[in-house]
């Protein structure tokens, strides 16, 4: 059932006398029907129905007094809208929820010290990375970290590195990151060359040819994409020595270039880099690069290969050596080589094809 | 100057500031006539009278409650709740009127009462008379929490309870109810609310306790010291507000916390201290806070107490267990 | 076998519901004068406690308990208390309260959700609105206490309803007020319903009134429809009282017309039926039969009073809509006397958020 109530009269009234009826019990009504005629103190007014219904029962009688907020008629039907409470006001949402598993965090392994441990080690400029714990479990005490920075304090201060050292450290540190490096080596025999044979040269004709052997050692790769690019031209890098440091300039199209010319362009080449000359464009962007570290020392070496290039040549120190010719030892000029090449991109075979081919076109005489 | 105990003291306290002030009232069950069944009323009756010594009929929820009508009017009553565990029910009355009356009325009316009651175990008695009511008070917005550990400071903290315009709740450690006397002066001298004393100073380790357990606290400094281990002890004395400040301070210096209560572990006050220390200390900490507790179980009766309540020996290993850090 | 004790609830009524004289009324209900003051009361609390449910409706101010159909209770209290008497009441007792001087904006600003409203600029010393149920009793016990212990000619006047009779705290109360006979009044307003639960199912007890009785004092009851009865009986207990003569519980019998709360619908467990019963017993329209007869009352008078009293309510609900809302500061100013100096930090962190997110 509903109960309507006699409504707010307005002007303060808080009662009528019941004129008269205009339904009774049992009735339909419409919508704003009139259902009852009442007098205020100041005027008869008619009740209208506030819904469509059918009259249950009607509270009073004609003459009676009916109050503003008291049962006037009682409606068939539903019940109204249950608040659910008798204080505020509880909000009522329509949202199904349903359990989601909560993800995993992987578990961070790093360095275990306290935080007043980890302070110390900040203000006494100590890389934690660098302390060697004693606490239990790995836990790096403030013992430690004093010990540190003993220890440090008395080497001295820390050269920071900037320029070419800083680029040098940073592009080694991404390289050995990124690159599976592997190496092979052997000697070529180069006593035939002719008096005044530049080795350079020699070196670059032979790379050229290597290249054109196994064109997949002169490439770019990418590690992102697992993609390579096999490319045409022969962009060398030379690996120069310079007061500032380590310096890769780079000569272009070296496979199709005269002998004469690439003499003087290296030259220039090597200048400049050593005088800080050369163009930003030129240290960049090469597709192969050449170490001649044997022009200082050293007879093999596994040099770094620089992402996105594949492969590094190595030329070490010229010597004399017994070799066996005919089976008979003889002593010989030696050429000895290393190929470090990125074993993501570039298989054994293929690098052993390259180093073949390098190795007997520095063999020719000329 | 008298050498006396911490229930004498606080009788002391209650005669000076019934005397000093003729709105302070006393009200309990068997406060008057028996003199409290501590002995902490005695003599109040025959100095004061009936009408403000007044022996109520039982009914816990009447005592604190007539209290906040009585503090309305003007009065300052202390009332006595027998013991802890009949403290319980005061809760209704303390969180939710009499920690609320002068900012439910914007300072109309004020609620200066003071609630005393022995709290916490060692005493050997009946089921639900050693219970530590600490962070269920400390928990009430609008009231201060107070806990004596010596007959000195239960006196000036008395009368500072008796004085302060809010509402007080004044917890006293039974076990220390007459287990040693001090000297005490009667000057009316109260002692500062809201602030920790620092009871031994050290450089090594940081004891925080308050209530009965500082009577193990300062024994294990003492034990600490012969080992070349400089605890400084500090007594929070008030548990609410709580003077964080000293403790930051004296972590600060030490690097190190153990804080030590007989009430149950979770959501005890110290797991409060220690989560400020975590909060606003912690690059000052060289090891974690340790915190010293009573296990989460109902109290036991006297045959396993001595197993429940923490001891100097588990203080000793949570100290070493700070230094075995950095 | 003896009888160890024996009782006697008196019931009072000098009005009937249609307004007719059943016994001769006490002297200061002579005068016509003195019930048309109570009536104008009376009017004017029903305007007001409408005013404030329509305000409810329409989301200006919270939850609101309405004192529709005890006028009489509130009206007979109120006019026999004295100014520097107390009141401790319950939250359905607004009707009480302006007539010890609360203004009705006061009471708005309450319901409105901000604590201001409490602080009376009329009655200082009257107690906040009680929420939880017979704490106001306990209260009211130690106010007496006070009042006695300072040999002061006042009263305590302790409002409560028939569900509260049932909690412990009025138990101890009245046992308390009965044991040291202590100046206080304790006015129980029967209205026949604790929420949805019906008086029969609260106590067992023949009458609330009898309960004073196991306490060590008097108990009566009054037509709570009747405002000469309430008075009337205030007005002997109150001197009762002040004359040191001790405790009275006064149960006034009447019926809620109107929800527990704005959030709640009596038509869930309340027949219509014994609404509309209760309606033909109302306070107001009984008295104000009284006065027509008596030829004290007419139509021009009851449209001017409509009219006052609607101009009040209105005035008073616009001075509310008018009132700015608390500072967020509010939350931490008179927590204690003086903010301890451990909150000043989260006082800081609350009020600048809040001055950022304005």
């Amino acid at each position: 059932m509903k109960i309507f109530k006699l409504p707010d009269l307005g002007e303060g009234l808080q009662e009528a006398e019941i004129v008269k009826w205009h339904v009774k019990a049992g009735d339909d009504v419409a919508v704003d029907q009139p259902l009852v005629s009442v007098e205020t103190a100041k005027a008869i007014v008619d009740i209208p129905a506030p819904y469509a219904g059918r009259i249950v029962k009607l509270y009073g009688t004609e003459r009676d007094v009916a109050h503003v907020g008291a049962p006037l008629i009682a409606f068939e039907g539903g019940d109204d809208t249950d608040t659910g409470t008798v204080v505020g006001k509880v909000e009522v949402g329509q949202n199904v929820i349903a359990d989601a598993p909560a993800g995993a965090t992987p578990l961070a392994h790093g360095i275990k010290a306290m935080p007043a441990v980890r302070a110390l080690a900040r203000k006494l400029n100590i890389d934690l990375t660098m302390v060697t714990p004693t606490g239990a479990d790995g836990l790096i005490t403030a013992n430690d970290v004093q010990r540190a920075a003993r220890i440090l304090a008395e080497l001295g201060p820390q050269e920071l590195l900037r320029g070419v050292r800083k680029v040098m450290a940073q592009s080694m540190t991404l390289a050995h990151a990124e690159v599976a490096c592997a190496t092979i080596m052997d000697d070529a025999d180069i006593d035939a060359w002719p008096e005044g044979a530049s080795v350079m040269l020699r070196l670059i004709r032979a790379l050229v040819a290597a290249c054109r052997a196994e064109p997949s050692l002169n490439a770019w790769y990418d590690s992102q994409a697992v993609g390579r690019r096999l490319l045409k031209n022969v962009d060398l890098g030379i690996a120069v020595d310079t007061p500032d440091g380590l310096l890769v300039p780079v000569l272009r199209n070296v496979e199709r270039r005269a002998p004469e010319e690439l003499k003087a362009s290296l030259a220039k080449l090597i200048q400049d880099t050593r005088n800080r000359k050369v163009p930003s464009e030129d240290l960049r962007a090469n597709t192969i690069t050449l170490s001649n570290y044997g022009s200082i020392a050293g007879r093999y070496a596994s040099p770094i290969v620089l992402p996105p290039t594949v492969a590094i040549v190595g030329a070490g120190r010229i010597g004399k050596e017994v070799v066996v010719v005919d089976d008979k030892p003889a002593v010989h000029r030696i050429l000895p080589l290393s190929l470090t090449f990125d074993h993501r991109a570039v298989t054994g075979g293929e690098a052993g094809r390259f180093l073949a081919a390098m190795m007997t076109d520095l063999q020719r005489p000329d | 100057m008298a050498q006396i105990t911490l229930v004498e003291a606080v009788n002391l306290a209650l005669a000076r500031a019934m005397a000093d002030d003729p709105d302070v009232v006393v009200l309990g069950e068997d406060v008057g006539k028996d003199g409290g069944v501590f002995r902490a009323t005695l003599g109040l009756l025959d100095k004061f009278g009936s009408g403000r010594v007044i022996d109520t009929p039982l009914a816990e929820n009447l005592i604190a409650g007539m209290a906040i009508g009585m503090a309305a009017e003007g009065l300052r009553p202390v009332c006595e709740i027998q013991f802890s565990g009949f403290a319980y029910t005061t809760l209704d009355q303390m969180l939710n009127h009499a920690g609320r009356m002068r900012h439910r009325t914007q300072g109309r009316l004020s609620c200066p009462m003071v609630l005393r009651t022995p709290c916490g175990a060692g005493i050997h008695p009946p089921e639900h008379h050693s219970e530590s009511p600490d962070a269920m008070f400390a928990h009430i917005p609008g009231i201060r929490v107070v806990y004596p550990s010596s007959p000195k400071r239960a006196y000036g903290l008395l009368l500072a309870a008796i004085r302060d315009p809010d509402p007080v709740v004044f917890l006293e450690p039974t076990r220390l109810y007459r287990l040693f006397k001090e000297d005490v002066i009667d000057n009316g001298e109260a002692l500062a609310l809201d602030a920790c004393f620092t009871l031994r100073e050290g450089t090594d380790v940081t004891l925080v306790t308050w209530g009965a357990m500082i009577h193990e606290t300062l024994q294990v400094a003492d034990e600490l010291r012969e080992q070349g281990i400089a605890a400084e002890v500090i007594d929070i004395a008030t548990l609410k507000p709580l003077d964080f400040d000293t403790i930051l301070a004296s972590v600060a210096r030490t690097g190190r916390c153990v804080v030590v209560t007989e009430a149950p572990r979770h959501c005890s006050i110290a797991s409060e201290i220690a989560a400020t220390l975590a909060e606003q200390g912690l690059l000052t900490l060289l090891a974690p806070v340790q915190r010293v507790t009573a296990p989460d179980v109902v109290v036991p009766l006297a045959r396993l107490e001595q197993h429940y309540l923490p001891g100097k020996q588990q203080i000793i290993a949570a100290v070493k267990k700070t230094l075995e850090f950095a | 076998m003896t009888v160890a004790a024996r009782f006697e609830i008196p019931y009072s009524q000098f009005l009937d519901p249609h307004g007719k004289a059943v016994a001769p009324l006490p002297a200061f209900a002579q005068d016509p004068a003195a019930l048309i003051l109570l009536y104008r009361a009376m009017v004017l609390m029903r305007t007001y406690d409408a005013k404030a449910i329509a305000l409810q409706r329409t989301g200006q101010i919270g939850t609101y308990a309405s004192i529709l159909g005890k006028e009489a209770v509130e009206a007979g209290v109120g006019a026999a208390m004295q100014k520097d008497d107390v009141l401790l009441c319950t939250y359905r007792e607004n009707g009480v309260q302006i007539m010890r001087g609360v203004t009705m904006r006061e009471l708005l600003v309450y319901w409105g959700g901000d604590e201001r409203g409490s602080d009376y600029s009329g009655p200082r010393r009257d107690f906040p609105v009680c929420i939880t149920i017979a704490s106001q009793c306990l209260h009211a016990v130690g106010v007496a206490y006070a009042i006695k212990l300072h040999q002061e000619p006042r009263a305590a006047v302790c409002m409560l309803g028939d569900g509260a009779t049932s909690k412990g705290d009025f138990y101890e109360s009245i046992n308390a007020a009965g044991t040291w006979q202590l100046p206080v009044v304790f006015v129980v307003t029967n209205n026949q319903w604790a929420i949805s639960v019906p008086r029969k199912t609260q106590s067992a007890a023949q009458t609330l009134a009898q309960k004073a009785i196991a306490a060590g004092f008097e108990g009566v009851q009054a037509d709570g429809n009747d405002v000469v009865a309430v008075h009337h009986a205030m007005r002997e207990a109150l001197a009762k009282a002040r004359s040191g003569g001790g405790p009275t519980l006064i149960e006034a019998v009447t019926y809620r017309l109107a929800d527990h709360t704005t959030a709640d619908d009596a038509s869930r467990y309340r027949p219509p039926e014994e609404l509309a019963e209760a309606w033909k017993r109302e306070p107001v329209l009984r008295l104000r039969n009284y006065l027509s007869d008596a030829g004290a009352w007419n139509r021009a008078l009851e449209e001017e009073l409509l009219r006052q009293s609607d101009e009040q309510v209105q005035a008073a609900a616009q001075a509310y809509l008018d009132t700015p809302p608390p500072p967020v500061a509010q939350m931490f100013d008179h927590l204690y006397a003086t903010l301890p100096a451990a909150y000043a930090a989260q006082r800081a962190a609350l009020t600048s958020a809040a001055g950022k997110s304005a």
